[in-house]
């Protein structure tokens, strides 16, 4: 008999029944199971597991009255089924194009698709392709549902245990990131979900008010910090001075010169980030001011400068 | 068709039966393979399952029932405990939400479309605000997308002030735009070039000055895939001891090999394509890199590069 028709018959028996039926029942009463004891229980076990992997919610409970106790399994309805959204035929077509134009790594998008109501209309043009992490899911879920999740994080060579209320999940500059109230520090954090290590442990739904995350702009890497803020002047020359405008914003562009050469203000709170930023521009940008700043960077210079030398 | 696994099958089945129960009148056949990605041998290979699936006690008006009647619409009886789809897994949630998400902040989406309509209602089945996925597909000024968007689809050439990031050079170049993709936060457009006569890509936010041209592409896209940021097999290996503090190398770069050599330093091996890309990498690390193995051509290369940076620091 095809597998699939004997996880059908499971299904629609599980979704039936009223009260919890033991494996022996199901043996009864689902047709296709091996003879054998050793093979059927093998047999239900995958079955069980096949079906939990799509989602179908199996519940395992003790069954009522019964001497001596045992389990049995069911199928709640209300578990299984997708409430009607009430899609018209132009949105299930734009979901169509859109879950064909933008893709999550390793989630299969049509069985989304299927259970909305099928494909309708062309797909489109692969545009978009977002990376998935492991710990991706779960953080999901938690911030739905309002659930605190406990993680380890891995922060330059530090690896440390976190509590937060999650937020809100981000996607920017490539990377996905989780943002809510940390609970150790009672504040706002960012947390990048690719340094999340091991599993993230999830606490009860409905245990915090979600609100609207403090900081909507993406703070650059020299904006994280516990040193003084510095405000560090530096000089583009005007090759590359359209790609820095773009890229740190017009508003700190202070001086433009009549080279084309454009003078930025930074405000910046952590150095070796802000440090990295200016030499990807190679010699084509000098850091002017402070002198403590400039002096730093002559210093790095020289350690990669003399050693060849 | 692509052969699929049993349990991608009984998924499409489970979405299958509902969606035609929902239909008055029964569903015709052939919309019924279109959307569910079957042929109509197919279709009715996976209908005769349904012939023997009931309930216990297997009674006729137990057991799932199914026709096609005399205008090829499909029928489905007795499939009351199938009646509504399976919920969606949270991934499948998440990547819906993504999705919208991820289409609606690109420049020119319809906030009020149907789009995001679609998502508003189904996020508001499954209880999710929207809201609290953010997705920025990449970097680039809304203009430049814009009118490389408007290029790609009117087939007409752009003109570009381009800046090689690898070569520290810019160029100006005239290309056939082919498409318009995003990955790890960047935009980039890939065409034909006709300054190198080939195929090439381009970061969109390293594009300076973007001017469409009335002109019509010479060379139509290709159907092969976007292409793939494997570094070139023939490029140049270097290998690097990193020091703890520098552990973010793995992370950002495509390491090809790495050891741990104890106390967090670790030993990595990376592709270098090109020179200047490869002196930024160690003027970022610094004393938290030593370089193991290099090529004779690249072996001072992060002094030299140094050594020019602190020249304009003497001169200014």
């Amino acid at each position: 008999m095809d597998k699939v028709e004997r996880l059908l018959k499971l299904t629609a028996t599980l979704l039936h029944t009223a009260r919890p039926l033991t494996a022996e029942e199901l043996r009864e009463r689902v047709q296709g199971y091996p003879e054998r004891d050793d093979a059927f229980h093998r047999a239900f076990e995958r079955d069980k597991q096949a079906l939990r992997d799509m989602g179908i919610p199996i519940s395992v409970e003790p069954i009522p009255f019964r001497d001596p106790p045992a389990e049995g399994y069911r199928i709640h309805p209300g578990d299984y089924r997708l409430p009607d959204p009430g899609l018209e035929p132009d949105e299930l077509a734009a979901l169509n194009l859109a879950l064909s134009a933008v893709r999550v790594e390793g989630v299969e998008g049509v069985e989304a698709l299927w259970k909305l109501g099928g494909q309708v209309g062309g797909g489109a043009e692969h545009v978009a392709e977002l990376p998935s992490e492991p710990a991706l899911i779960p953080l999901f879920g938690a911030v739905v549902e309002c659930r605190p999740v406990t993680f380890a994080y891995r922060s330059g060579e530090r690896v440390r245990t976190r509590t937060i209320d999650p937020y809100r999940l981000d996607f920017q500059l490539g990377h996905w990131y989780v943002l809510g109230r940390d609970h150790a520090r009672d504040e706002q954090r960012r947390f990048r979900v690719d340094r999340i290590v091991g599993p993230v442990d999830v606490g009860d739904p409905d245990s915090f008010e979600r609100l609207p995350p403090s900081d909507d702009e993406l703070a650059r890497p020299w904006d994280y910090g516990d040193e003084d803020l510095v405000e560090v002047r530096l000089l583009v020359d005007a090759e590359q001075a359209g790609w820095a405008r773009r890229y740190l914003g017009p508003d700190v562009a202070t001086e433009e010169r009549a080279d084309g050469s454009v003078v930025f203000t930074v405000p910046v709170r952590n150095w070796p980030p802000f440090r990295s930023f200016v030499l990807t521009f190679l010699d084509h940008a000098v850091v002017l001011g402070p002198p403590a700043c400039r002096a730093a960077m002559v210093e790095w210079l020289h350690q990669l400068a003399d050693v060849a030398s | 068709m692509t052969r699929l696994s049993a349990t991608s099958r009984l998924r499409r089945l489970l979405a299958l039966i509902p969606w035609v129960i929902a239909q008055r009148d029964g569903a015709p056949v052939e919309e019924v393979c279109r959307r569910f990605g079957l042929s109509r041998d197919a279709l009715e290979r996976e209908l005769n399952l349904l012939w023997m699936v009931g309930v216990y006690p297997y009674t006729p008006h137990e057991l799932i029932d199914w026709e096609i009647d005399a205008d090829d619409r499909l029928h489905i009886y007795l499939a009351d405990w199938f009646k509504r789809p399976l919920r969606l897994t949270p991934d499948q949630a998440l990547a819906l939400v993504v999705t919208g998400r991820s289409l609606a902040s690109v420049p020119g989406a319809d906030p009020d479309g149907a789009l995001a309509r679609g998502i508003a209602k189904v996020a508001s089945v499954l209880q999710i605000d929207p809201a609290t996925v953010e997705v920025d597909l990449g970097e680039a000024e809304d203009t430049t997308l814009e009118l490389l968007r408007t290029a790609v689809s009117e087939r007409r050439k752009v003109e570009l002030r381009y800046y090689s990031y690898g070569r520290d050079v810019h160029t100006r170049r005239v290309v056939d735009p082919w498409r318009l993709f995003a990955r790890s936060g960047q935009w980039y457009l890939e065409g034909y070039c006709e300054q190198s006569g080939a195929r090439r890509t381009f970061r969109v936010d390293r594009i300076d000055a973007a001017g469409l041209l009335d002109e019509p592409i010479g060379q139509p896209p290709p159907e092969d895939p976007v292409p793939s940021f494997a570094p070139d097999p023939t490029a140049p290996r270097v290998v690097l001891e990193l020091r703890p503090g520098a552990r973010w190398v793995i992370d950002e770069y495509p390491v090809e090999e790495y050891v741990e050599l104890g106390g967090g330093a670790v030993r990595v091996r990376l592709a270098v394509t090109a020179r200047a890309w490869f002196e930024r990498l160690l003027l970022r690390l610094g004393p938290d890199a030593r370089v193991v193995e290099v090529p004779d051509d690249l072996a001072d290369a992060g002094a030299k590069a140094a050594q020019r940076i602190l020249a304009r620091y003497a001169e200014s």
